[in-house]
């Protein structure tokens, strides 16, 4: 089994050529991440920005966002961003990510990848061609596939990001090309400008009775059977800082936000220290007449 | 011995339903909600009609930039619909293993799914088409749309003075038309009937009128939906909802590096899965049944009581119009004398084989021409032939060329990418056979590998059946019966119950072969097509559709012919 190291390099591919970037330019608004939502990242001037994710890409040469996903799924699952070149489509990046406290199975990069590789084995036709390794990407750690089947190269990289799996899925016809379209992940970057900026800690399954010590409960509202999954994160005085329903109707949405904000947890301490908690719940709506 | 009618014996002289799948409901004890979301209504230019093989649906979408694939062009790269797969249509039988008394209850329930609705029966006063089978017709009794439009010779039947809309033509879809919203802005999503009774010698004194479908297409607010094919769904109906669950996801991770997620429709009386109709609207045959009968024929039943449109001078039989017969209608099967239409309706489906795909290594299967890029006319043998022969390789071609159904494999542009063709033609057939089913075979790696099939979901097993021979079954729907973002482009603005206006169920992909017509307005006949307007803005389907984009040309064409061989 090979082991693929990406120590974060930067782009030197003179003699490759086929995948070409530069440096990731600085537009980050210090307030933007604290209030930022998983799929907020978009593309300007050739660069993908995420804000939540802290993460910034320049898109290869001659790329372009392609078409947009679908919005989040009500087990936290978004596309972040599709790209493609602008001419001569010879490949494609999908960049999507998976909310590990809805994630109906595994919910670490290790056992996503290696979950992947047992499907795509199934496949009729599709050929393993590297077994799941650790990787490198811009400096996160990850876990690395290759995969091909009628004439399409692909490789899957997932590595985990505040309370998610990342995973970046490389498509193309042509194996070396494949291979500096991954490398040209190194050029994942951080969009923040100081590390003292601390992110939330993730915790599944916080919003408990035992951590909850005052409760609104949201109007029913809308459509029935359906679940909604928010996320939020907690101040350290135990108030709700942030709220983030990823899929419902407007009306739902407004509920819920209104109730959550009335929320109050214990504060969470480690080290001796009161810190921010990220975490997640569902709100269940039964049909009235279950 | 007195001789038994196979038909029975009732007052009205012709019943049937038209099963589009379809309704507007609210606050129904059996029919979910129907609410609109979004006004991405598409309507129909008068310029364009339906002869184009991608109508002017699609060109309103793409109007509208919905459908710019930036980033992912599609390149069509020679890969061609092989066209309609003809020969033996391999459906609309019962299921094989009924025993005597199932296949007798079939076989009545089928001849009621065929009988035509007039006034007397309670026909409109707003209706689509008076037959299920009208629509329900392509390949064989039971399928969908045919290549001829019924729905323009009924607007005239009898004396009727209906104006045929023009999104409604003679070689077109049969098309139902939604409105999205009201006049006054709020949710509509409910089925516009296309014809009236008035006029008819048997209605007469009913004066109401059409709607007005040139007002609501000129404010961008009619969409359409097709027939659905009904073969086989009592296997589907008869898959329990754990199954569908542990489907969806046993394949979850491959689903996640595509960019598809998908849910289910469940429905609002109990919370179980709901798999009928084009939107996974409707949670049974049976309500899939009633629900038709009234909205598209205008027949109110023991499901749906109350008439939609109660004008008392256009009522001419009791409501509900059809009921549960209290007297033996002494029909050739014993059990189907004591049941109402919908719940035959319901028997036909229930009870019928599903389609039956063409072996990649059986007899050859004649093929009509592909879909015509110019004309949309699935006849149009000739022309087809003259698109496709160019790069042909010399295959003999005696024989199948005479037959102005049937299109040899050698006129395609390569014969090693095509369907066997028709029987009796040369010697060549059976090489070009040969190559045909590996062909087909190397399209169902393409679908794999692509990732068409983590929606289009190969095999589902059923569970216990009180049908002889029904149990645990594995059946091969190709299709999941959740419901999927597919975008913009495809969006209709129509929410029922759980789906969103941008929301459909997994097309079931068995009998493709021989549909004419796809998507759920019909927009196009051509199957490459219908594959590219699964990418838009917002649609799951994205990234399958860029692997598709990215193949060579023969695997582009390998999954066409797979398809076709469905």
């Amino acid at each position: 089994m090979r082991t693929w190291i990406y120590l974060g390099v930067a782009a030197c591919l003179a003699g490759l050529g086929a995948v070409r970037y530069g440096a990731v330019p600085s537009s980050y608004d210090a307030a933007a991440w604290q209030s930022a939502n998983p799929e907020d990242g978009k593309v300007a001037d050739g660069v993908f920005v995420s804000d939540y994710f802290d993460l910034s890409y320049r898109l290869p040469e001659g790329w372009t966002e392609g078409l947009a996903g679908p919005g989040p799924t009500q087990f936290g699952y978004y596309v972040l961003g599709t790209w493609a070149p602008k001419h001569d489509f010879v490949g494609t990046v999908l960049v999507v990510a998976q909310d590990m406290f809805f994630a109906p199975e595994s919910s670490e990069a290790k056992n996503v990848v290696a979950e992947f590789r047992q499907a795509m084995s199934a496949v009729d036709g599709m050929t393993i061609d590297s077994e799941p390794a650790q990787v490198s990407v811009g400096g996160h750690l990850g876990y690395r596939i290759d995969f091909s089947g009628v004439g399409l190269f692909r490789s899957m990289i997932a590595i985990e990001i505040r309370c998610h799996v990342l995973t970046f899925n490389l498509t193309s016809q042509d194996p070396e090309f494949l291979a500096s379209l991954v490398r040209s992940l190194d050029n994942l970057a951080s969009v923040r400008k100081k590390t003292s900026d601390s992110v939330p800690e993730c915790l599944r399954d916080y919003a408990t009775s035992e951590n909850v010590v005052h409760r609104v409960e949201p109007d029913d509202v809308g459509a029935k059977a359906v679940s909604i999954p928010v996320r939020m994160v907690v101040a350290t005085d135990g108030s709700v800082k942030h709220v983030h329903v990823i899929r419902a109707s407007a009306a739902q949405r407004r509920n819920i936000e209104e109730a959550l904000r009335q929320w109050k947890f214990k504060s969470y301490v480690r080290q001796g220290r009161p810190v921010e908690v990220e975490t997640g719940m569902t709100f269940n709506f039964k049909p009235a007449n279950m | 011995m007195e001789t038994i009618k196979l038909t029975r014996a009732r007052a009205h002289a012709g019943l049937a339903a038209m099963l589009l799948g379809s309704v507007a409901w609210s606050g129904g004890a059996l029919a979910q909600t129907v609410s609109t979301t979004s006004p991405n209504a598409v309507t129909t230019s008068t310029t364009t009609t339906n002869a184009a093989t991608t109508d002017a649906v699609t060109a309103n979408a793409a109007a509208r930039g919905q459908n710019n694939n930036s980033g992912g062009a599609s390149s069509r790269s020679g890969a061609t619909d092989p066209g309609v797969r003809g020969g033996d249509p391999g459906a609309g039988g019962a299921l094989p293993g009924l025993n005597d008394v199932e296949r007798q209850y079939f076989d009545v329930a089928k001849e009621v799914f065929q009988e035509v609705d007039a006034g007397p029966d309670g026909l409109g006063p707003r209706f689509n088409l008076d037959s299920c089978s009208g629509c329900h017709s392509q390949p064989t009794i039971g399928g969908t749309s045919p290549a001829t439009n019924p729905q323009v010779a009924v607007a005239t039947l009898m004396g009727a003075k209906n104006v045929v809309p023009p999104f409604v033509t003679a070689n077109g879809p049969i098309r139902e038309a939604r409105f999205v919203r009201n006049r006054d802005g709020s949710p509509d999503g409910g089925v516009h009937g296309m014809c009236v009774i008035r006029g008819r010698s048997d209605a007469v004194g009913c004066n109401i009128a059409q709607p007005n479908f040139a007002a609501e297409l000129a404010r961008n607010n009619v969409v359409f939906r097709i027939p659905t094919p009904v073969f086989g769904l009592g296997l589907v109906e008869n898959v329990s909802d754990g199954t569908l669950e542990a489907s969806l996801a046993a394949n979850a991770q491959q689903k996640r590096g595509l960019g598809i997620s998908g849910r289910f429709n469940r429905n609002g009386n109990d919370g179980t899965i709901a798999r009928f109709g084009w939107k996974a609207q409707n949670k049974s045959l049976l309500l899939f049944s009633g629900e038709a009968y009234n909205v598209e024929m205008g027949i109110t039943n023991e499901l749906f009581q109350n008439e939609r449109e109660s004008d008392p001078a256009c009522q001419f039989k009791v409501t509900p119009n059809d009921s549960t017969p209290l007297v033996s209608e002494e029909t050739a099967s014993p059990s189907a004398s004591f049941q109402s239409d919908i719940d035959l309706f319901a028997a036909f489906m229930r009870f019928s084989a599903p389609p039956t795909p063409a072996s990649a290594t059986a007899t050859p299967v004649a093929q009509t021409a592909p879909a015509d890029q110019t004309t949309g006319t699935a006849t149009a043998t000739t022309g087809a032939a003259t698109a496709t022969t160019g790069a042909a390789s010399g295959t003999t071609t005696t024989g199948a060329a005479t037959a102005t159904s049937t299109l040899m494999a050698s006129a395609s542009a390569d014969a090693s990418s095509v369907l066997p063709a028709a029987a009796g033609s040369s010697s060549a057939q059976s090489s070009s056979a040969a190559s045909s089913g590996a062909s087909v075979t190397r399209g169902g790696q393409v679908f794999s590998n692509v990732g068409c099939q983590a929606c289009h979901t190969k095999t589902l097993t059923t569970e216990k059946s009180p049908l002889t021979g029904q149990s645990n079954v594995t059946i091969q729907p190709f299709s999941d019966f959740a419901v999927h973002e597919m975008g913009t482009g495809l969006a209709d603005g129509v929410s029922q119950g759980s789906a969103n206006g941008n929301e459909f169920r997994t097309a079931p992909l068995w009998g493709v072969g021989q549909r004419i017509f796809f998507l759920h307005d019909g927009r196009t006949k051509d199957l490459y097509e219908a594959i590219q307007q699964h990418a838009s803005r917002g649609s799951e389907a994205n990234t399958v559709i860029n692997n598709y984009n990215l193949l060579s040309r023969d695997d582009k064409q390998s999954l066409l012919v797979f398809l076709r061989s469905l």
